[in-house]
């Protein structure tokens, strides 16, 4: 009996069944078409258009590309030509849609009644209000707090505050305080300069989580990736990356070698290394030299290998091997440069770079970070004493929420402010203790610009109308309130006449201006700047000042605060496209949690989920553990961005606050100790982690094959090492003739012919795990967020993972961890096809696992069949408006890409290599009378993918970039033993020396 | 099934510039017949409009093609529908004949000064999860081949769905035509 005539004769049985609820199915709608009044320029329906423009996300500054579709934006991408984030966006980059469409923004201005309930008011009043408190407050104390603001809009505020007699504080809760410091220190330059990864032929990484938060984590991942990449044809050798810090980050997942030197001792193992790499002469020693060499000899390796926890012949063959690339970057960042002796670290891992000759070469003063005109955490907390004090009678605060980052005294500090006026587009904690609130447009709706690095002028420029008309543009409002006539953009342009002298090139400012809006802006190359040691450079170096004030211990661990890669500072919490996004390392979703080693929870006898109070100093937290070998025994690690009391509905409630367990008082640099010693206490309560981990350990099935370098270098042309034999034989001969059924069906019908054969190639060797891809998949493709408690039942949607194996860390051996994307492998022989009783999967004729959601019936037989476990069943009606497992809340509907369907409760869904795309791209091809070529369609992981490990393109073009990369010899298949054949060929991870057991 | 993409705000980008009547060079061999006086509307099929806007009358009479109000069907997937600046570019100077058209025109005009365009009611409608790249079909159907799908307009006095839209139709087509059958060419 066939699939056919299986379900009439089911059909026939359950006829009645279907007749009775067969009365249930209503008429479609009536639908209504309103056409425009006057047709928007550059639009046509059913066709995207693109803006550039600027992220506003971090300081980073990424350029964007917004594709519109009428007139509403549907999706973020990196814009190719903007020279920070090369056509890549991370995460947060890309959530940015769901800030614009948040359903909780501000919609309209407001103040607080009598009786504190908030009372809508014009933009008139409102203005007035401000003007009227303003001229109020003049001489008694005027405050405004921003956020990182490196353009015109900073120039606004600082401007109106000199005017008035104000001041302007920029709050950053990680502002890279210690960075600037420690170069000062060591250069006399309080710039951060741009680091060259690209060029860089071995990396030392400080704790520098430079693919999360650390200055420009797209840049640099990009440049990582081209640099420790493994590319066969290549002279010199992949550079080798290590990574020292006391818990595995994501950055240093990445890592060939990960040190976990005590924490505090980071700059004492780089001054030693510098010490081995002078006395040694493995580089030409600079004429400053004597400066330093006290220092040095202070920190010979011998001296310092039993307080940073290494051999000290560890610490001598790293210099060597650093030295010895001609290439070498040293970079700290993280933990490392926040500690109380942050400065000094830096200024040791600036010391260690300039011995080995590379300052100058991979690190680049000149093209320097905007970041180091952020303000300090001793600006912010010298305000808060002066608001205590009485002394602020007005504060306003933009782009910054220094109520969560700071919660405890800031909060009691506005209680002595007079009045407070927010711009917020969200009632975050600060807006929400305001007294009036001026809702900003978002930066997606606005003109504004950048600078992020030193000659690159990003512009920004509204992509689309507000979302809510009653939000009006900070700076406008501004504007008005100083009596200024004008829009923003008026005074943006002339600002940028400035910009126009510079670059022009003999062109009109209109066109000059148009031009730099339609690529995002000027990017013009910085003149190097040469520095050499300043003369306090000697103050780099006291290896007997105490980096913590105590020596941790399982006892007494230090607790170590880290920025969250998707909720960065906390601002990311209330996108639920964030709060669903597995963290990289602990794959815990909607939570926060305490990393705890496995011997040190062995000793509290605690396991995952159990909740343990944290009792800092200065707060106390209640964190569930979770159970890791990526952190040191002494050490605990919590991230930052949970613990909202405020600023909406996914973000509220939620988890704990690490900020509260920090020191309010700055340390000797002006920035903010993210290390705390920590009292644990078992509270007996348990937490279900909504993880998406399925085993911590790879077991050796496959999934990642990993080469050492030696071995990957030796691979000729042609050599298949994972594939001699991938169907057993007893599989051969079981499948033989079901095989051949299978192909004489393909040959049927419009199978038969030339088609192409859709494939992707996954460079693991580039894969960081950063998790971009996923965020890009849940825009791109309609995916639902669940929730948490859906996410712990796991029925999560996320139809792209990255799953994270640990490896080793046994008997003493290094811990390391590897990382996947896992996705529907496009099987040339898929298991979930034959087993759907209504063909709602298939096989198309360009090679893919369709999923018809409209045939489907739920059975969910594939699901069960498949072994990658990439199909995901919908439980429920995501799309429900006001339903209870609501995905998309009006407004944020308006998110939801128009080229595919959003399904409902019943169906599974699935990867299709973004189909969408493959057929928008055939249809563009169609009307241009040709074919479509290599490069064509990139499907949304792909474009998103800031190491650029992922490749799309037809298997039966010889010609394409995939079919070349299907042949490398490091290409495998995962599961390839159950012969199915999969289009996705991983292309193996290389490491520098051996490869760690699963 | 539910595709919460807005095709109501569908709408035309760029009046493209084509002067009519051009019957002659697109060789519409229509109906030249002046279009029937209407007196009982009641009886016409399809949904009633808020402005009895009539194909017959310009399609069919006055031999305007197809493409001067739907012009984006040639480049992109969705045809659009005439902004009401469309309308108003003719009928700012052109009042109407008779009585009934003059009150018609009227509406349009007023529309036009109160910035309030008329809610259509939708005809040919497709479900969510069905894609139809009009670009494609035009191009290889050509642009007088809407009538395969949409019917004569040029004698329908009220537009109504003339073809079924269900899927056997759109395979009977396709079939004949010996195009692809495959599911994800439609669905996705």
């Amino acid at each position: 009996m066939d699939r056919r005539r299986f379900l009439t004769v089911l059909g026939a049985t359950g006829g009645a069944a279907a007749a009775a609820s067969a009365c249930d199915i209503k008429a479609e709608p009536t639908e209504h078409l309103v056409p425009y009044l006057v047709p928007p320029e550059n639009q046509v329906p059913g066709t995207a258009t693109y803006y550039a423009t600027t992220c506003r996300e971090c300081g980073a500054g990424c350029g964007l590309h917004a594709k519109v579709r009428e007139g509403r934006v549907i999706k973020l991408e990196g814009n190719p030509e903007s020279p920070i984030n090369q056509g890549r966006l991370c995460s947060r980059g890309q959530a940015a849609l769901q800030g614009l469409y948040n359903p909780d923004r501000v919609t309209d201005p407001m103040e607080r009644g009598p009786s504190g309930e908030w009372r809508k008011l014009s933009w008139d009043d409102a203005i007035a209000r401000l003007q009227a408190k303003t001229k109020e407050a003049r001489g008694k104390g005027i405050a405004f707090v921003t956020g990182l603001e490196s353009g015109s809009f900073g120039e606004l505020v600082d401007a109106w505050m000199k005017k008035v007699g104000g001041r302007h504080v920029t709050c950053e809760p990680f502002a890279f305080e210690a960075l600037r410091e420690g170069n000062r220190i060591a250069f006399g330059t309080p710039a951060i300069p741009w680091y060259d990864f690209a060029n860089a032929r071995y990396i030392v990484s400080f704790g520098a989580d430079f693919m999360e938060t650390w200055l420009s984590p797209v840049a640099y991942q990009n440049g990582f990736s081209r640099a420790h990449g493994f590319d066969a044809g290549r002279d010199a050798a992949m550079a080798k990356f290590v990574y020292v810090g006391p818990r595995l980050a994501l950055t240093g997942m990445s890592a060939d070698e990960w040190i976990a030197a005590a924490p505090g001792t980071e700059g004492m193992l780089a001054l030693a290394m510098a010490h081995v790499i002078v006395t040694e002469r493995l580089a030409p020693v600079p004429a400053d030299m004597g400066r330093v060499r006290a220092a040095l000899d202070a920190n010979a390796p011998e001296r310092v290998a039993a307080a940073v926890g290494i051999e000290a012949q560890t610490i001598t063959r790293l210099a060597r091997e650093f030295a010895a690339s001609k290439g070498g970057l040293a970079v700290a960042g993280g933990i490392a440069a926040q500690y109380a002796n942050g400065a000094e670290i830096v200024a040791a891992v600036n010391i260690l770079n300039y011995v080995a000759g590379q300052v100058g070469k991979t690190v680049k003063f000149g093209p320097n970070h905007a970041l180091a005109a952020a303000g300090s955490f001793r600006q912010l907390t010298d305000l808060v004493r002066d608001m205590s004090a009485g002394k602020v009678a007005l504060l306003l605060a933009h782009g910054a929420n220094p109520g969560h980052s700071l919660p405890a005294a800031f909060s009691q500090a506005l209680g002595h402010v007079g009045y407070r006026v927010s711009f917020s587009s969200y009632l975050d904690e600060t807006a929400a203790a305001s007294d009036l609130v001026l809702p900003d447009l978002h930066p997606l709706e606005q003109w504004n610009d950048s600078r992020p690095r030193t000659g690159v002028y990003a512009l920004q420029q509204p992509v689309m109308q507000p979302v809510f008309p009653g939000t009006r543009h900070a700076g406008e409002v501004l504007l008005e309130a100083a009596g200024k006539s004008g829009s923003f953009k008026d005074y943006l342009q002339s600002r940028w006449r400035g910009v126009h002298q510079r670059y022009g090139r003999g062109r009109g400012f209109d066109e000059f201006w148009n031009d730099a809006l339609q690529h995002g802006g000027v990017y013009a190359d910085a003149p190097a700047e040469n520095v050499r040691l300043s003369l306090e450079v000697t103050r780099a170096s006291s290896p007997d000042r105490p980096a913590l004030g105590w020596r941790p211990s399982p006892d007494e661990p230090a607790l170590v605060v880290f920025p969250s890669i998707a909720l960065h500072d906390g601002r990311g919490a209330n996108k639920p496209w964030l709060q669903e996004l597995p963290d990289p390392v602990s794959k815990i979703t909607w939570h926060g949690w305490v990393e705890v080693h496995p011997d040190t929870a062995a000793r509290w006898q605690v396991a995952a989920g159990d909740i343990v109070l944290l009792k800092s100093p200065f707060g106390t937290v209640r964190a569930p553990v979770w159970i890791t070998p990526g952190v040191r025994p002494d050490v605990l690690a919590v991230p930052t961005g949970q613990g909202h009391k405020a600023y909406g509905r996914y973000a509220k409630d939620r988890s704990f606050n690490a900020f509260e367990l920090l020191s309010d008082v700055p340390t000797p640099y002006g920035g903010r100790a993210h290390v705390v010693s920590v009292a644990v206490a078992t509270t007996g309560d348990h937490r279900h982690l909504a993880t998406t981990e399925g085993d911590a350990r790879e077991q050796g099935r496959g999934v990642i094959e990993v080469l050492p370098l030696a071995r990957a270098r030796e691979l000729k042309r042609g050599a298949h090492p994972f594939s001699e034999r991938e169907t057993p034989p007893y599989a051969d001969r079981a499948m033989r003739g079901w095989a051949d059924a299978q192909r004489e069906k393909a040959s049927l019908g419009n199978y038969a012919g030339e088609h192409p054969r859709w494939a992707m190639a996954i460079d693991l060797a580039k894969c960081t795990g950063c998790s971009a891809c996923v965020t890009a998949c849940y825009a791109e493709n309609n995916l639902a967020t669940v929730g948490e408690e859906l996410v712990s039942r796991r029925r999560q949607m996320s139809w792209l993972r990255i799953e994270r194996y640990y490896t080793s860390g046994d008997a003493g051996r290094p811990v390391g961890a590897v990382v996947t994307p896992m996705l529907c492998q496009q099987c040339g022989n898929a298991p979930c096809e034959p087993v759907c009783p209504v063909y709602a999967a298939y096989h198309t004729p360009d090679g893919l696992n369709g999923q018809v959601y409209n045939r489907c019936v739920g059975t969910r037989y594939c699901a069960n069949n498949c072994p990658y476990k990439v199909r995901y069943f919908n439980w429920y009606n995501y799309a429900e408006p006001g339903g209870e497992w609501e995905s998309w809340p009006d407004p944020l509907n308006m998110l939801l890409n128009p080229d595919v369907t959003v399904r409902e409760k019943g169906v599974m869904e699935k990867c299709t290599f973004c189909v969408q795309r493959i057929r928008g791209a055939q249809n563009r091809a169609r009307l241009e009378d040709r074919n479509v070529q290599d490069g064509d369609i990139t499907p949304a992981c792909a474009q998103a993918c800031p190491s650029e490990a992922i490749v799309f393109g037809d298997l039966h073009d010889k010609t394409s970039r995939v079919a070349a990369l299907a042949q490398d010899p490091r290409g495998y298949h995962v599961l390839a033993g159950l012969n199915t054949q999969p289009a996705i060929t991983y292309l193996a991870k290389v490491v520098h020396g051996a490869v760690a057991e699963a | 099934m539910t595709k919460r993409s807005d095709r109501v705000g569908a709408g035309v980008a760029i009046a493209l510039l084509i002067a009519f009547p051009v019957a002659a060079q697109t060789g519409q061999s229509a109906p030249t017949a002046k279009a029937p006086v209407i007196s009982d509307t009641g009886r016409l099929q399809g949904p009633r409009q808020p402005v009895f806007f009539r194909h017959d009358v310009h399609a069919g009479q006055d031999q305007i093609p197809c493409l001067y109000c739907h012009n984006t069907v040639t480049i992109s997937s969705e045809p659009g529908i005439p902004a009401l600046q469309t309308c108003f570019g003719c009928h700012q100077m052109i009042g109407g004949s008779t009585p009934s058209h003059q009150a018609e025109i009227k509406k349009v005009r007023e529309a036009w000064v109160n910035k309030r365009p008329p809610e259509w009611t939708r005809v040919h409608a497709l479900p969510g999860f069905v894609r139809f790249p009009h670009q494609r079909h035009i191009k290889i159907l050509g642009t007088e081949s809407c009538i395969n799908c949409h019917g004569d307009v040029r004698g329908m006095p009220q537009v109504y769905q003339f073809a079924t839209l269900k899927m056997g139709w759109c395979i009977t087509c396709h079939v004949q035509r010996n195009v692809s059958r495959d599911c994800t060419v439609c669905h996705y």
